[in-house]
């Protein structure tokens, strides 16, 4: 009995190796479409799976998600502040999330300009000064927080001398250029490094280094407010600001709303696309093998006709050709799991400019879903079940 | 007799043309959606990055320079330069009116806000006619538009406002209506004074402290605005109402537009000052949010338009990746759809071998047997593209409708491109096996063998 099965299953797999040896063209073309369906399908779901992360990284060019303010003050001082130790403590609290956070320091001072080899500062006495807002940041880490576009740039010039980074609209009612050296007062000086555009307030405000902007205005340690930028969900930059309010517990710390509801519906928007693209690769795969297994049940109808002559049920012919099927498209997913590996540091180096990083469980996905396809496109054989034999073998049919 | 066979291959056996004609249709309908999807999905996407709110900003050229901190412009009243609302309709006016899908003009000024004497601490008379003020400082009031109809030259009106241009603004009640006297507070200013929807609330300036109630305008508490930043500290009223409190009767300061742009490419970041005639046309015909901008400045005299940055950079960035990665999804698709046409042409061809042979034994050539097969191959390629368009804008509508909730319109180039893509994937899928079977001996086929 064990002989007998034992060589069942050897005729089995001998039938199988047979059929799939019959027509090496029509093998190849199942194997490409199944191939190509898994590579597409395990590249997308795993650049959907790395668009999430790719795209909230992205999303870093709308600026600061989290704003940090002085709390409510019981003596209403007219000009709250807070310690500038708390720009450390932001990071402090979110441990392994990449943080970009930069405190600013707000005072109000009037500038003038002294054009680069021209005339200085204070050389022209009729010249009026005009009242800007200088802001002092703690980490040069603000022009990746603040997106603009620069006017105009100059070469470090290495002297030691602040650096200062001027808005539009200040470089052109002072009509300074970069390398013009500002008095910020009249003990302060700067070097213009940028002029720069952004489209909002920071247009009319000169950057210089936290250090200078405390000492104009006699605040030493102090920043006025916190801009913070955290990759991550709407979600995840909710829970970050409760964690970030837990922590500095004085101080009144807000998402940003204006970007991060944006940010979700457009990520919902671009995820849903993606697993539509999915689907409509996953049932032009099926298409495509169904194609081939209407040939395929077209030419061997002498064979199933044999099969029946010579003895075997319907049931176990269609079992042979759907292990067939499977075989096809677990061969089809191996291979196109593989290749959907080089696909996806493609697709994901040409998209996002960074290769995608693999995620292990993508390819078992895609290779169930090949072949699951290439068994649910084995569908026209089913038209083999109404093989009448001796028409078959009368040359009819 | 050409015709009468392919006629008569169509008549004999229906449900094998039928078949291959339903792959065909399958295959291209998928190709069609996927098509009209992504070819619509850069108008969407570019609709729902407005949600970010306005990408330009426009300001008067001779404005003094703004002492903002914080949301809080600190210069004195006084100071600085207006722009004229009347010219606010010119907006629809320039090339890409289309493009603006919405405006609003703003204008800031500070206030004392005053509400009734609470009855108890005073005696009931002088309650009917003086006012306290809620607060000794004054706060901001913004004076803008809401559902605001502006009058077209053209005849027709366009509504737009602040709640089109900063969607993310939360109202909780209603928008205030601009004919009559209401007004929206911000949700910490509200908290702060105990104010809520459906108090009466007065403004003015900063005088004396109790105040008669008949000589400051009265103003019905609409709504509670949530924005999360420095609005939520403000009272928010009409622009009219705003013009009145600080005398500056049809001016405003500030103006945000909300534009469908193109992402800026080398060529859209070029400063049009340095392009010859060609270039600036080209420049100016692209929908960049640099040259919308600069149509803007055209006719909106002394103002200055900027581009918001913090929106128009990140929108830039994420179009451009997302428009990519959808034209490698559906050229991937197209191969797709492609290779699935193919093979199910092939297979109709090497389904009729006996028939080739046949034809070869009566004495036909095999170009004329190529040319019957290429005929009837073409003919199926035009009712299986067509079926397939139709099918595939029934997919794209479905597609559409889930993803972005509005449905894609059917496109001629679309039609025009599945139908050359059905031909020539049926022409390119029959090529190889009718090559073969122009090579068939007659008489090993029609022996069977």
């Amino acid at each position: 009995m064990a002989s007998l099965r034992t060589a069942n299953r050897a005729m089995f797999w001998r039938i199988i190796r047979r059929l799939l040896g019959a027509n090496r063209g029509r093998l190849f073309v199942m194997l490409l479409a199944l191939g190509a369906g898994a590579a597409v399908t395990s590249a997308l779901l795993n650049l959907q799976i790395d668009a999430k992360r790719r795209l909230t990284t992205e999303f870093r060019a709308f600026g600061p998600n989290i704003l940090i303010t002085p709390g409510p003050d019981p003596q209403r001082t007219w000009s709250p502040t807070l310690p500038d130790s708390l720009v450390a403590s932001v990071a402090s609290a979110l441990p392994g999330k990449d943080v970009n956070a930069v405190g600013f320091l707000y005072v109000f001072s009037n500038v003038r300009v002294g054009k680069l080899h021209g005339p200085g500062p204070y050389d022209d006495p009729s010249k009026l000064p005009l009242r800007a807002v200088i802001v002092g940041y703690s980490s040069e880490a603000f022009l990746h927080l603040l997106p603009h576009g620069t006017l105009e740039a100059s070469q470090p010039l290495g002297y030691k001398t602040p650096l200062c980074y001027i808005g539009a609209s200040v470089a052109l009612r002072l009509k300074a250029n970069a390398r013009d050296s500002i008095a910020l007062n009249p003990w302060n000086d700067c070097f213009v490094q940028e002029v720069d555009t952004y489209g909002g307030p920071e247009d009319s405000q000169i950057f210089v280094d936290l250090e200078t902007a405390q000492r104009i205005a006699g605040l030493p340690g102090a920043i006025s407010l916190v801009e913070a930028r955290i990759s991550g969900t709407s979600q995840q930059v909710e829970e970050a600001t409760r964690a970030v309010q837990r922590q500095i517990p004085g101080a009144d710390v807000r998402a940003v709303r204006q970007f991060t509801e944006g940010e979700a519906k457009i990520y919902n928007r671009i995820s849903g696309l993606l697993t539509a693209t999915v689907g409509i690769v996953l049932l032009l795969t099926g298409l495509c093998v169904m194609a081939a297994m209407t040939n395929v049940a077209m030419e061997r109808k002498m064979d199933v006709g044999l099969m029946k002559a010579i003895g075997g049920s319907m049931r176990r012919v269609l079992r042979l050709f759907l292990a067939e099927a499977a075989l096809l498209g677990l061969a089809g997913g191996v291979i196109g799991a593989a290749l959907g590996i080089f696909l996806s540091i493609g697709l994901g180096k040409a998209v996002f400019g960074v290769a995608a990083r693999p995620r292990l469980i993508v390819y078992p996905v895609a290779v169930v879903l090949t072949v699951i396809v290439a068994i649910l496109s084995a569908f026209p054989l089913r038209r083999l079940a109404s093989i009448r034999p001796a028409s078959v073998f009368r040359g009819e049919a | 007799m050409f015709l009468r066979l392919v006629a008569d291959s169509f008549g004999r056996r229906p449900r094998h043309k039928l078949l291959t004609g339903a792959a065909l249709a399958l295959g291209m309908g998928v190709a069609t959606a996927a098509l009209s999807v992504s070819l619509d999905v850069g108008d969407r996407l570019a609709k729902e990055f407005r949600s970010l709110g306005a990408n330009l900003l426009v300001t008067p050229q001779a404005d003094s320079l703004p002492l903002e901190i914080g949301g809080v412009d600190y210069r004195p009243v006084n100071a600085g330069a207006y722009l004229p609302e009347a010219d606010l309709p010119k907006l629809k006016t320039i090339f890409w009116h289309n493009n603006i899908i919405a405006f609003a003009p703003i204008l800031e000024d500070q206030a004392t806000v005053f509400v009734d004497v609470p009855s108890a601490n005073l005696n009931s008379l002088r309650s009917y006619v003086t006012l306290h003020p809620a607060e000794p400082r004054p706060v901001s009031i913004i004076g803008t538009w809401a559902q605001h109809k502006v009058s077209l030259s053209d005849g027709s009106t366009f509504v737009t406002g602040i709640d089109k241009t900063n969607p993310w603004w939360q109202v909780e009640g209603r928008w205030f209506n601009e004919t009559s006297s209401e007004c929206l507070v911000g949700q910490a200013l509200a908290r702060r004074m105990g104010l809520h929807v459906g108090q009466r609330i007065f403004l003015g300036g900063s005088g004396p402290h109790v105040i008669l109630r008949s000589s400051l305008p009265e103003f019905l508490v609409t709504g509670i605005l949530t924005t999360e930043s420095s609005e939520d500290q403000a009272v928010i009223l009409p622009l009219s109402a705003a013009q009145k409190l600080s005398e500056r009767p049809g001016q405003y300061r500030n103006l945000y537009v909300s534009a469908l742009t193109k992402p800026e490419d080398d060529f859209g970041r070029r400063d049009p000052k340095t392009m010859n005639a060609a270039d600036l046309e080209r420049w100016s015909c692209s929908p960049y949010v640099s040259s919308i901008a600069y149509s803007i400045k055209q006719v909106l005299p002394g103002a200055d338009v900027r581009v918001i940055r913090r929106v128009a950079e990140g929108e830039g960035q994420i179009l451009t990746r997302v428009r990519m990665l959808l034209w490698l999804v559906t050229g991937a698709a197209l191969l797709a759809a492609a290779l699935a046409v193919g093979a199910s042409s092939a297979a109709s061809v090497i389904e009729r071998r006996t028939e080739i042979g046949l034809m070869k034994a009566l004495g036909a050539g095999s170009g004329t047997v190529g040319f019957l097969l290429a005929a009837e191959q073409l003919l199926l390629a035009f009712v299986g593209g067509g079926t397939g368009y139709a099918l595939g804008i029934v997919l794209a509508r479905l597609l559409g409708e889930r993803i972005f909730g509005a449905a894609p319109e059917p496109s001629a180039i679309v039609f025009l491109v599945i139908v050359a893509l059905a031909i020539g994937v049926t022409l390119l899928g029959s090529a190889i096996p009718l090559r073969r079977a122009s090579r068939y001996e007659p008489a090993p086929i029609l022996r069977g063998e």
